[in-house]
C-alpha cells in the first residue's frame, strides 16, 4: 500500500512545488548555515590546537623585572623545565615606516600612524613561528611579520619595512602560537592588526635593536617556559619568587641608573617576578578556539531550533492535507487501513523533504561556500594559519540526521493526533468540538466573524508567533553584536579623557610636568568561566580624567561601568579581586558605578592604595596627561593615546558589521517565508467559504476584512509580544555569548530601534499581505460548489 | 445466519441532549443476500449501518458477522475485523485525488492476501478504459464505480453500501445498481444497502425498514426483479 501512496507524494510535491521548495530551501539554508559555522568552530578548534602542539606553544610565560641570570636560568632548568627567552621590543611605525615596492606606491604607508610593531628574536625552541609564505629571516636586515598585520598594512613578501631608524625586507609572513590572538596588552579587548603586530628578526639584529634607541617603551623580558610535565604552575612560580631581585646585573646598560629612582624600581613586586601567566590564562593563546567553542554550540543549538520550527512550519501542511483529506482517510480507516500505515505515508514526504535538503545544505555548508567562509572570520581576525578543512563525523550525522529527525518527531507529535479520530468523525467530516464554538461573543458581525477565523486559525497564528520569536531571536542577537560594539565605540571615545597614558617600568622621582600621577596594580577576576585583568588604580579624588570622587580607605573602591556591567557589580557589593604576583586576594566594598566604558578600573584614593600596597608616599606608576610628555621610552612599559582607545574600539564596529547585515537578512528570510506559508495555509483553508461569500456578493475589501486583516492583529501581537520576549531572552544569553570578551555589556536599545523592528514586522507583513490578496482575488464563487465533492 | 444483531441499541448525547437512534434492533442476514435498509431521515438506518461496520459503537446489544462477535472489540481488533471482512462505499466517493483509478483501487488492494483480479475487476466495472485517469476527470457515476471496485478489490464478504446514489442521477444510479447486482451473483458477496430511494428494494431479496430506530419491517422480497427493469428511480 504504501507503494501505491508513495505515487501521490511525488504528485503532491508537484503540485505544491513552490510551498515544498520554499520550505526545502530553508531547510538547506538552515543547515548550511549551521554546518558551515559549527564546521568551521570544529575545524578552529582541532587545527589550532594541532598546530599550537606541533610548533610546541607554551606552557605558559612569566616576565622579569631584569633579565635571569645563567645561575637562575640553570637553577630552573635544573627542575626539568624548558626555558626559552621572549624579550621584545615595541617600536611606534610612522607614516612612512612602510614603504611599499615600487609599483605599489599607492599604499603610502599613511595609514600607518600609530602603529605599533613588537619585534622578537627568531624562535628556536618554544612557540615555534609558522611560515605561510617566504621564509624565516636568514640574514641580518631579514624580517618576518605576522599574517593578519602584513594584510592590515598591504604587506607583501619582498618589500621594505623601516623601524628604528632602519630598513628591513620582508622575508617572510607567519603566524606565532602565542600570539593567536594578536593583542597588544593582555587587557586589550580586542584585537586590532591595523595598529598592532609582531615580527621576527635574526639574533644579531636583535641584539642591535636592543642597544640602539628607537623602541617606545623598554625591553620586555619574558621567558617562555615548557614544563615537561616534572613540575606544576604554582611550583614553578613559587621558585621564580624566591629569586631575589638582586640581578641589577642584567639590567641593560644605562639603565641601572633609572631602576633606583622614585623610591622602588617599578612594579610594586618584591621579587624579580612581575608578571606569571599560565597558557591557559593567557588571552592571546588558543583563543580561536575558545571563541569557536561558542560558536560550535550555539550553532548546534540554534540548528535545532531552528529545524524544530521549520518542521512545526511543515506539519501545519500536512495537517492542513490531513484536515482536507479527512473523509479519504475516514473512508480508508473503514475499508481496515491502520492508523500507523497512513502515520507513515503523512510523515514520508516532510521526513524525506528535510532529509534530502538537510544533505544539500551539509553539502553546502562543507563547501567553499560554507566552511571557508566561516573559516574566513577567524582568518580575519585571529593569527591563525591557514588549515584545511576538519570532517567531524559527528557534524556529519547532524547535517544528515537531524532535519528528519527533528521533522518525524515533531510532526509524529502533531499528525497522530489529528489521525487518531474515529473513522466515521473523519467520514462525516466532523469538526473536534473545541471551545471556539462555544465561546461567546458580542459585537458585530465583522468583529466576532474575524475573533471566530483568529481563534479557528489559534494553532496556525501561534506557529506564526513561533516563527516569529525565532526570527526575531537572531534579530535581537544581530542588534545587542551591533549595540554592544557600537556603545563600545562610542562611550569608550566619550569616556577617555585623557590623550596619554604613560605606564612605568622606571618610574621618575618627580611626575612629569602637565601629568597626573596614579598608581595601577594588574589583577584578576573570574566571570563566565574567564578570568580578566581588572586594574587597581589609586588616583586622585580631583583628578581631571576620571570623573571618580574616590574616598579616603583601605577597602573603598568605585568600578568603572564596563566592570559592573560585565561582573553585573552594584554599589554596596563586595568585590574581591585576586593579585597573582602576590597570590593574594584583596576585598573591597564598592561605593559607587564610574561612567567609564574603556576598561575594567577599580578606583580607590591613591594615598589609601599606596598604604595598601606598602609603597611609600610620592610613589607612582602611571602618569595620565592630555599632551605629549617628555619621557624617556627607556623608562616605559607602555603608552596608551586616546586615540587607540578608540581605534580599538571601533574594531568590534567593523568586525561585526557583516555579520550584523547577515544575520538580519537571515531572519528577515526565515520570518517572511514563514509567515507567508502560514498566512497561505490560512487562506487555503479558507478557500471554500471566500468562495461562498463570493457567491453571496461581498466585496473584495469586505472580503480582507473578514479573512486577511484579522492576521494583521496576529502579525501585530506577536510582533508587541515577541519583540520584548525575544529581546529579554536573547540579553540573557548574549552576555554568555561575548563572555570571552573583555568589555562592558550595554545592551540598551534606544526607542526608535524597538519601534523600528516593529515597523519592520508590519512592512513585512504588508508585503506578504499583498501577495496573498492575489490568490484570495483568484478564489472564484464556483469553487465552494466544486470543493463539495 | 451470516449477519445478525441482536437487541442492538445507540444513543447519543446526555441530558436534554439524549437521543436514543437505535432502539433494540434485531435483524438477520443469511450469506450471499442482497438486503436493503430503508427508513426516514433520523430512522436509524445509518448509524445501524455503521454499527455493523464497527465504526460506530453499540450501546447494548450484539453484531454478528459470520459467528465472530463485534461488539466489545477494541478499536484496532475492529480495524482488523473489516481489514478482512468489510468493503464501504459512500454517497460520496472519498477517492484519493492525486492517485489514479487504479491506484486507488491498488490502496485497498494490499489489505488482503488474496485480492481479486485487478484487470477483471477493471472490466466487470466499466473502468478498463479510465484506469489511469485521476478522480477530478471522471464522471459522478465513474467515482463510484472507482469507489466500489476499491471495496471489492480485496474481496471482502460484506458491502456495505450508505447511499450509494444518492448522489448520482437515475441513469447512473441504475448503471450503479447493476454493478451491485452482479458483484452480488459473481463473487457472492453479502450488500447491506442502507438508501432513502423507494425503488431499489424492488431488486434486492432483503427489505428491513426502520423507523424511529426499531425495526418496523422485515421481509424477503419473493418478488425481486433485476435493476435493469427498476422503475422511477
Amino acid at each position: 500500500m504504501q507503494k501505491i501512496l508513495r505515487k501521490r507524494i511525488f504528485r503532491d510535491l508537484k503540485e505544491n512545488q513552490f510551498r515544498y521548495l520554499a520550505l526545502a530551501l530553508l531547510v538547506v539554508f538552515g543547515m548550511y548555515i549551521v554546518i558551515g559555522l559549527v564546521g568551521a568552530a570544529d575545524t578552529v578548534i582541532i587545527r589550532t590546537a594541532e598546530r599550537a602542539k606541533a610548533n610546541r606553544v607554551e606552557d605558559g610565560q612569566f616576565a622579569v623585572f631584569v633579565p635571569l641570570t645563567e645561575k637562575e636560568k640553570a637553577f630552573l632548568e635544573e627542575e626539568g623545565i624548558t626555558l626559552e627567552e621572549h624579550f621584545y621590543l615595541d617600536y611606534a611605525l610612522t607614516g612612512k615606516s612602510i614603504r611599499p615596492e615600487e609599483g605599489r606606491g599607492a599604499q603610502d604607508a599613511g595609514s600607518a600612524g600609530g602603529v605599533v610593531l613588537r619585534i622578537f628574536s627568531r624562535r628556536k625552541n618554544i612557540d615555534l613561528v609558522q611560515v605561510d609564505s617566504g621564509e624565516l629571516p636568514k640574514k641580518n636586515g631579514e624580517i618576518l611579520l605576522e599574517r593578519r598585520f602584513c594584510e592590515e598594512q598591504g604587506i607583501l613578501i619582498g618589500d621594505k619595512i623601516t623601524f628604528g631608524d632602519r630598513k628591513y625586507t620582508v622575508s617572510g609572513i607567519g603566524t606565532a602560537p602565542d600570539y593567536e590572538a594578536a593583542l597588544q596588552n593582555f587587557s586589550d579587548s580586542a584585537v586590532d592588526s591595523g595598529r598592532f603586530g609582531i615580527g621576527f628578526v635574526t639574533e644579531e639584529d636583535y641584539r642591535q635593536m636592543r642597544d640602539a634607541s628607537g623602541s617606545i617603551s623598554s625591553e620586555e623580558y619574558t621567558y617562555a617556559y615548557l614544563l615537561n610535565g616534572r613540575i606544576t604552575h604554582q611550583e614553578l612560580k613559587e621558585k621564580l619568587k624566591g629569586l631575589e631581585e638582586d640581578g641589577r646585573g642584567g639590567l641593560p646598560e644605562g639603565l641601572s641608573g633609572l631602576a633606583k629612582s622614585n623610591g622602588r624600581p617599578g612594579p610594586v613586586s618584591p621579587s624579580k617576578l612581575t608578571r606569571f601567566v599560565p597558557a591557559g590564562d593567557n588571552p592571546r593563546i588558543g583563543s580561536a578556539g575558545n571563541d569557536k567553542l561558542v560558536d560550535r554550540a550555539a550553532g548546534l543549538t540554534a540548528g535545532v531550533i531552528v529545524l524544530i520550527l521549520f518542521a512545526y512550519v511543515i506539519s501545519v501542511f500536512t495537517i492542513h492535507s490531513i484536515e482536507r483529506e479527512a473523509r479519504v482517510i475516514g473512508t480508508l480507516y473503514a475499508m481496515g487501513v491502520k492508523r500507523k500505515e497512513l502515520l507513515r505515508h503523512y510523515l514520508t514526504l516532510p521526513v524525506i523533504l528535510t532529509f534530502i535538503a538537510g544533505a544539500v545544505g551539509t553539502g553546502l555548508g562543507y563547501s567553499r561556500l560554507g566552511v571557508n567562509t566561516y573559516l574566513g572570520e577567524s582568518y580575519g581576525y585571529f593569527s591563525i594559519p591557514k588549515v584545511d578543512v576538519v570532517f567531524e563525523p559527528y557534524l556529519l550525522i547532524y547535517g544528515l540526521v537531524v532535519p528528519p529527525l527533528a521533522t518525524a518527531l515533531t510532526n509524529y507529535l502533531v499528525i497522530q493526533k489529528k489521525l487518531a479520530r474515529a473513522p466515521l468523525a473523519l467520514i462525516r467530516g466532523e469538526q473536534k468540538g473545541d471551545r471556539v464554538h462555544t465561546i461567546g461573543l458580542s459585537g458585530g458581525f465583522v468583529r466576532i466573524f474575524r475573533i471566530r477565523q483568529l481563534l479557528r486559525e489559534k494553532r496556525t497564528a501561534l506557529t506564526l508567533f513561533f516563527g516569529m520569536f525565532i526570527s526575531l531571536l537572531i534579530v535581537m542577537l544581530s542588534l545587542d553584536c551591533y549595540t554592544l560594539c557600537s556603545h563600545v565605540k562610542t562611550e569608550s571615545a566619550r569616556d577617555t579623557k585623557f590623550a596619554y597614558m604613560y605606564t612605568y617600568k622606571y618610574p621618575e622621582e618627580e611626575v612629569p610636568e602637565g601629568g597626573e600621577e596614579a598608581v595601577g596594580v594588574t589583577m584578576k577576576k573570574e566571570v563566565m568561566g574567564y578570568e580578566f585583568d581588572v586594574t587597581l588604580l589609586g588616583i586622585h579624588k580631583e583628578n581631571p580624567y576620571f570623573d571618580a570622587p574616590v574616598e579616603e580607605g583601605e577597602n573603598r573602591v568605585l568600578v568603572s561601568s564596563a566592570m559592573a556591567q560585565k561582573y553585573g557589580i552594584k554599589e554596596g557589593d563586595i568585590l574581591t579581586l585576586l593579585d597573582e604576583e602576590k597570590d593574594r586576594y584583596y576585598a573591597f566594598r564598592v561605593d559607587g558605578t564610574v561612567t567609564y566604558s574603556a576598561g575594567f578600573l577599580a578606583f580607590m584614593d591613591i594615598d589609601s592604595m599606596r598604604e595598601l600596597m606598602g609603597e611609600g608616599e610620592g610613589y607612582y606608576n602611571i602618569v595620565f596627561s592630555d599632551h605629549v610628555l617628555d619621557i624617556d621610552n627607556g623608562r616605559l612599559y607602555s603608552v596608551l593615546s586616546k586615540e587607540g582607545v578608540e581605534k580599538s574600539a571601533a574594531v568590534f564596529v567593523e568586525q561585526m558589521k557583516d555579520m550584523v547585515i547577515m544575520l538580519l537578512a537571515v531572519s528577515a528570510l526565515i520570518f517572511g517565508v514563514v509567515m507567508y506559508l502560514l498566512m497561505k495555509v490560512m487562506t487555503d483553508r479558507s478557500a471554500l467559504s471566500i468562495s461562498l461569500f463570493k457567491v453571496f456578493g461581498y466585496r473584495k475589501k469586505e472580503i480582507r476584512k473578514l479573512y486577511l486583516n484579522g492576521n494583521f492583529l496576529v502579525a501585530a501581537l506577536s510582533a508587541l509580544v515577541g519583540i520584548p520576549l525575544s529581546k529579554a531572552v536573547m540579553d540573557l544569553l548574549f552576555p554568555y555569548m561575548v563572555s570571552n570578551i573583555a568589555c562592558g555589556i550595554n545592551l540598551t536599545f534606544s526607542w526608535q530601534t524597538y519601534a523600528g523592528i516593529f515597523l519592520g514586522v508590519l512592512v513585512l507583513y504588508g508585503m506578504i499581505n499583498g501577495i496573498l490578496m492575489g490568490r484570495v482575488n483568484k478564489i472564484l464563487p464556483a469553487q465552494a460548489l466544486k470543493m463539495r465533492e | 445466519m451470516y449477519l445478525e444483531v441482536k437487541r442492538l441499541k445507540k444513543s447519543y448525547g446526555e441530558g436534554g441532549s439524549y437521543v436514543e437512534v437505535l432502539k433494540g434492533v434485531d435483524l438477520s442476514v443469511e450469506k450471499g443476500v442482497m438486503c436493503v435498509i430503508q427508513g426516514a431521515s433520523g430512522s436509524g438506518k445509518s448509524t445501524l449501518l455503521h454499527c455493523i461496520g464497527g465504526l460506530d459503537e453499540a450501546g447494548s446489544g450484539s453484531v454478528s458477522v459470520d459467528g465472530m462477535e463485534i461488539c466489545g472489540l477494541t478499536p484496532e481488533e475492529l480495524s482488523d475485523y473489516r481489514r478482512a471482512n468489510l468493503g464501504f462505499v459512500f454517497q460520496f466517493y472519498n477517492l484519493v485525488p492525486n492517485l489514479t483509478v487504479k491506484e486507488n483501487i491498488q490502496v485497498c488492494e494490499y489489505l488482503t492476501g488474496s485480492p481479486l483480479d485487478l484487470g477483471e475487476l477493471l472490466d466487470t466495472l466499466g473502468l478498463a478504459g479510465h484506469q489511469d485517469k485521476f478522480p477530478p476527470q471522471l464522471s459522478g457515476g465513474q467515482q463510484q464505480r472507482c469507489a466500489i471496485a476499491r471495496a471489492l478489490i480485496k474481496n471482502p464478504k460484506l458491502l456495505l453500501c450508505d447511499e450509494p446514489t444518492g448522489a448520482l442521477d437515475s441513469h447512473t444510479s441504475r448503471e450503479i445498481l447493476e454493478l451491485l447486482e452482479e458483484v452480488n451473483r459473481k463473487y457472492g458477496t453479502t450488500i447491506l444497502i442502507v438508501t432513502h430511494n423507494n425503488a431499489i428494494k424492488q431488486m434486492v431479496d432483503q427489505v428491513v425498514y426502520l423507523k424511529d430506530g426499531q425495526v418496523q419491517k422485515n421481509y424477503r422480497n419473493e418478488t425481486k426483479i433485476p435493476a435493469a427493469q427498476l422503475e422511477d428511480l
